[in-house]
């Protein structure tokens, strides 16, 4: 499994109903977007570093792991901004605004990133998918991505053992050799994702399949003082920061 | 390659997911009505997916000297067509977002539209052209896979350009300054996925040609042909 769904599986909200962790982590998010960047940015950023840490409970190396990938395409991302094409200052210049927009775009992603983590690591995906159906996705979509899910991780570990076998078997010492390995790993995948399919489907057929993957869904109940008290913390960003927009810009 | 969470101002992050969603819909419905009428096909589906997910996982060597990892969608579509590939792109860009922090959910559907749609769709379309112009099979795997690339990142540069359009010279400078970044980097990136893509075909050819035949992408030769004839 990968290292945000095992955190998900064990965080101190999993049995906490979905629906209330996707309206606070992505009620986050999108107050992110849609607020100005400053001082909306680290108001959100600060407020879910402080439920993500505190009664999220989710450790803070995790948390860091996590996030440097998505602040490392934030800064990628945000450089080309520093810089204007053509004009009177010749082809390429720095952009008069530039940092300013740079900045407003790394603060807009990097609170936007950490509420999209607050959901993922405290909601394994194994409990949203089979909820989708409520939400009016077509059951046979999430089927498919059930087994995705399902399959997905078996193969990632298939990978990792195929690809410790190349290198021992001196499969990456060569850029040639590396293309060669690399080849045989995605058609060994490919091979590996349909055969399992086919020894599913003859088991579950063995079982009187009939197009539809019954599975248990842990029952969970909405709390409404979760529910209240997300609310009231995303109000309260909103009013904040545009309370100190209109004082101080 | 996938736009990060926030990245896109809100009225672009919308309007992206609003031009996604009748694609994504059309893509449900044929995965549903194939579904429906093959209740195993979930599994194959399911399977095919999940070759998805981890070949956008594999690390490939870069010109640079850097690695990176390849889009899958041109492989992808030619092996499962472009309307199931941009369902089965959509999730495999959920599952990103959530387990492996890569993407965002709401620039899913800018980051579908340029993945699992118009990247898919220019890829395959390539593959059929060549298809009916009798161009060995390899040669239109490596364009399909080259083409569906490239079309994802230049699809991308003008999503970018759009939403952070040049001080000095608007959407054009912007698009020459985001694609011209792309370009350093991604079209060695689409050189190699469509090289990787063909020796991935050859080896299927090898060991999974069955299934192959059952996609619709190879044909029965010789004697496997006589017999199924005779069937």
């Amino acid at each position: 499994m990968l290292p945000i769904d095992v955190a998900a599986h064990g965080s101190r909200w999993r049995h906490r109903h979905p629906l209330e962790k996707a309206l606070l982590g992505l009620g986050l998010t999108v107050t992110a977007v849609a607020l100005p960047p400053w001082p909306g940015g680290p108001l959100v950023a600060a407020a879910t570093l402080a439920v993500l840490l505190g009664p999220a409970g989710v450790a803070g190396r995790q948390l860091w792991r996590a996030f440097r990938i998505p602040l490392g395409f934030c800064v990628t991302g945000a450089l080309p901004l520093l810089f204007a094409v053509g004009g009177p200052a010749g082809p390429v210049s720095l952009a008069p605004d530039g940092p300013r927009h740079a900045a407003e775009l790394l603060l807009r992603t990097s609170a936007a990133s950490l509420g999209v983590l607050l959901f993922a690591f405290t909601t394994p995906v194994s409990d949203v998918l089979p909820r989708l159906v409520r939400a009016g996705v077509p059951a046979p979509v999430v089927d498919v991505a059930l087994v995705m899910y399902r399959i997905g991780f078996l193969l990632l570990d298939s990978v990792a053992q195929v690809r410790r076998a190349q290198a021992a078997r001196l499969g990456h010492t060569g850029r040639a050799a590396l293309w060669r390995s690399l080849a045989g790993l995605a058609a060994t995948s490919f091979v590996r994702a349909f055969d399992r399919a086919a020894r599913l489907q003859e088991g579950l057929a063995g079982r009187g399949y009939d197009g539809a993957l019954r599975v248990l869904v842990p029952g969970a109940t909405l709390s409404w003082r979760f529910l209240a008290a997300s609310a009231a913390l995303l109000g309260a960003l909103v009013t904040v920061t545009l309370t100190l927009e209109g004082l101080y810009l | 390659m996938h736009i990060a969470e926030g990245f896109l101002p809100p009225l672009h992050a919308v309007a992206w997911g609003v031009a996604s969603a009748p694609f994504v819909v059309h893509g449900a419905r044929a995965l549903t009505r194939e579904v429906k009428a093959n209740p195993e096909s979930t599994l194959l589906l399911g399977a095919s997916g999940a070759f998805t997910f981890v070949l956008s996982a594999l690390k490939i060597p870069s010109v640079t000297g850097s690695c990176s990892h390849p889009t899958g969608t041109g492989l992808g579509a030619i092996l499962f067509r472009p309307p199931v590939m941009t369902v089965l792109g959509t999730i495999t860009l959920l599952f990103q977002a959530l387990l492996l922090a890569h993407g965002g959910l709401t620039t899913l559907g800018a980051n579908a539209f340029s993945m699992a749609i118009a990247g898919p769709w220019a890829g395959y379309g390539v593959y059929r052209l060549l298809k009916q112009f009798d161009v060995p099979l390899m040669v239109t795997v490596f364009f399909g896979a080259f083409f569906a690339d490239l079309v994802t990142y230049c699809v991308t540069s003008v999503q970018l350009a759009l939403a952070f359009p040049d001080p000095s010279s608007g959407f054009p400078g912007a698009l020459a300054k985001f694609g011209g970044i792309f370009a350093v980097t991604q079209i060695p990136l689409a050189v190699s996925e469509g090289l990787l893509t063909v020796l991935v075909m050859r080896l299927l050819m090898q060991s999974s040609k069955s299934d192959l035949v059952r996609l619709g992408v190879a044909k029965l030769t010789g004697g496997a042909a006589r017999t199924e004839a005779a069937r």
